[in-house]
């Protein structure tokens, strides 16, 4: 075969599998969303038939089969922006400082916060517990958002480091020659040239934070009951629900991160785990 | 010893690093720490004044049949997602890395799974499942075959969320390993090419070796995600059918919340740390081998 077919065949076989990717992750949400506007399947005979009856009544139930949807859209938004900018600001401050010294055990620090970052919540989650209550800070807003942030900070720390380390040390030291203070350098100097990494890696705290289950589902009962609580609450307790209401749940939730992805894809293309590299 | 390239005074360093050590403290590692004390006494909400029962607790832990269970389940899922999350995502990552027409949305669509949340891909996967208005059987019903949810066969609940699970997370890996793929020096794509070497030879000799730090550490990111498995089978399982897809982490949940057993809660979900406290060596000792390479 000819140097040009084969390659002709690679770029049909690239696109092929392309494809084939591209359903197998579209089409589970695709067959939600059609559930959830009352397209669906009816599969006991051969060959099945559709069932459609195209309405939006599904998503008008959504508000009398769990009354708090509305409060814990708002609820998780609060939680998950909150706990993002927290771990964005103290992972950035930290970050920071490692990136600007150079001391021999610097490698185990970052990769002491990539360990960090992979522990799962349920290892320390009942521990919390104990320490969150004596704190007093059991079923409220800061005990949620402050653990949500301590168990993603150390990611957000990893990963800005990647980026912080590649800003030219000569640029800090021109600025403080001039006489400006840590501040200025930061504000003015460090984080213009960081900011759509520093954006990128907020939009995935974002989502990490969104999704969240077991720190509010722990360290909450009544206060902070955000989307996975709410989903977790209604599946468990309503099992036989019909599938074209438990559709509607499925993506009115999953819409706002799909409007997030949406505006900030173009932002994403500029994320990259670069600490490794940048370890020496 | 320390050595300045930047600017920064040693005090300074510390107001910086404070903000980050206030919070990670007290909410992350002090609760790792105090899990292995409270896994060695009797300490529970019931039981104001713990007093020290030495191994007591681990014994009675390894004691419940669900607890074998729940770690064969949890290897048997480490073992079989991670590498095919990581497979996949370096082979969409493979397929991605030259720019065409559509890419951008593609990249998009590529990283759509992530964004459902476990609880709601447990949701999912339990209704696109299932018999009536499933997916798998609708096509099943297209041949004249009978389906049956594999979330009820002992046999096949594990198997089945062990490919939810890779469904929501190959696409993380590849958002995470693309990048990697993307830095290979354009010349090493060149002198393949020249050199007619196959894909396979590609991923071998230049794929592998190039993007080994970060895939280590996309790998440690995934193992420690896939060891707490929890939320995912929650909804899809809820651990069953008997002990099929129960996990550590799931274990350590009901033991505290459901049977009031709070130091079999505790001890459980310290041998996660546990484990994870084996991992983290392993991994710092294949990247220093990989660093000294």
């Amino acid at each position: 075969m000819s140097w040009r077919a084969q390659r002709a065949r690679g770029k049909w076989l690239r696109a092929f599998l392309l494809v084939l990717a591209g359903v197998i992750f579209l089409a589970p949400v695709l067959w939600t969303l059609a559930a959830s506007l009352g397209v669906m399947p009816d599969n006991s005979h051969a060959p099945p038939s559709w069932f459609a009856s195209p309405s939006l009544e599904h998503y008008a139930e959504i508000g009398a089969l769990t009354p708090t949807f509305a409060q814990a859209l708002e609820t998780g938004t609060w939680v998950a922006a909150a706990a993002t900018g927290l771990t964005i600001v103290v992972a950035y401050l930290a970050a920071y400082a490692l990136a600007g010294a150079r001391f021999r055990r610097r490698w185990f620090v970052v990769q002491g916060f990539l360990i960090l970052a992979s522990v799962p919540v349920m290892a320390y989650a009942l521990p919390l517990l104990s320490i969150v209550r004596t704190a007093r800070l059991y079923d409220t807003f800061v005990g949620v958002v402050a653990a949500n942030s301590a168990g993603f900070a150390p990611l957000a720390a990893y990963i800005l480091y990647g980026y912080l380390a590649q800003v030219p040390p000569e640029l800090e030291q021109a600025a403080r020659l001039e006489g400006a203070t840590l501040w200025q350098i930061l504000w003015r100097v460090v984080v213009p040239l960081t900011v759509s990494g520093v954006a990128a890696t907020a939009v995935i705290v974002f989502v990490l934070n969104w999704n969240l289950l077991l720190v509010p589902m722990i360290l909450s009962e009544t206060q902070i009951k955000t989307i996975p609580i709410l989903m977790t609450d209604f599946f468990r307790l309503e099992r036989e629900i019909d599938w074209q209401s438990a559709a509607a749940v499925l993506t009115v939730s999953l819409a706002p991160l799909l409007a997030l992805l949406a505006v900030t894809h173009r932002l994403l293309d500029h994320f990259t785990l670069t600490a490794v590299q940048s370890i020496e | 010893m320390i050595k300045r390239n930047s600017p920064m005074r040693r005090r300074e360093r510390i107001w910086l690093v404070l903000p980050l050590a206030l919070l990670v403290f007290p909410f992350l590692l002090l609760p790792l720490l105090l899990g292995l004390f409270e896994s060695l006494t009797n300490y529970g909400p019931l039981q104001p004044h713990p007093q020290f029962v030495g191994l007591a607790n681990y014994a009675a832990v390894f004691r419940t049949p669900d607890f074998a269970a729940s770690w064969r389940n949890i290897l048997i899922m480490v073992t079989v997602a991670v590498p095919l999350e990581l497979a996949i995502g370096i082979g969409l990552g493979y397929l991605l890395r030259e720019p065409f027409r559509g890419r951008a949305f593609l990249r998009v669509v590529f990283l759509l799974p992530w964004l459902v949340s476990p609880i709601a891909n447990g949701a999912m996967w339990h209704f696109l499942l299932s018999q009536q208005v499933g997916m798998l059987s609708y096509f099943a019903a297209w041949f004249g075959m009978d389906f049956y949810s594999p979330l009820a066969s002992v046999t096949w609940a594990l198997p089945t969320a062990i490919a939810t699970d890779v469904w929501r997370n190959a696409p993380f890996a590849c958002f995470l390993l693309f990048p990697g793929l993307l830095a290979i020096p354009p010349e090493l794509w060149e002198f393949a090419t020249l050199e007619g070497a196959s894909v396979f030879a590609q991923i071998r000799y230049i794929v592998l070796p190039w993007l080994m730090p970060l895939l280590l550490a996309v790998a440690l990111l995934l193992v420690g995600s896939t060891l707490g498995t929890f939320d995912d089978v929650l909804i899809l399982t809820g651990g069953g059918p008997g002990s099929a897809t129960v996990t550590p982490a799931l274990y350590s949940y009901l033991q505290a919340f459901q049977f009031a057993l709070w130091p079999a809660g505790v001890t459980a979900a310290w041998l996660i740390v546990a484990s994870m406290i084996l991992i983290a060596l392993v991994y710092l000792r294949l990247t220093r081998v990989e660093a000294a390479a």
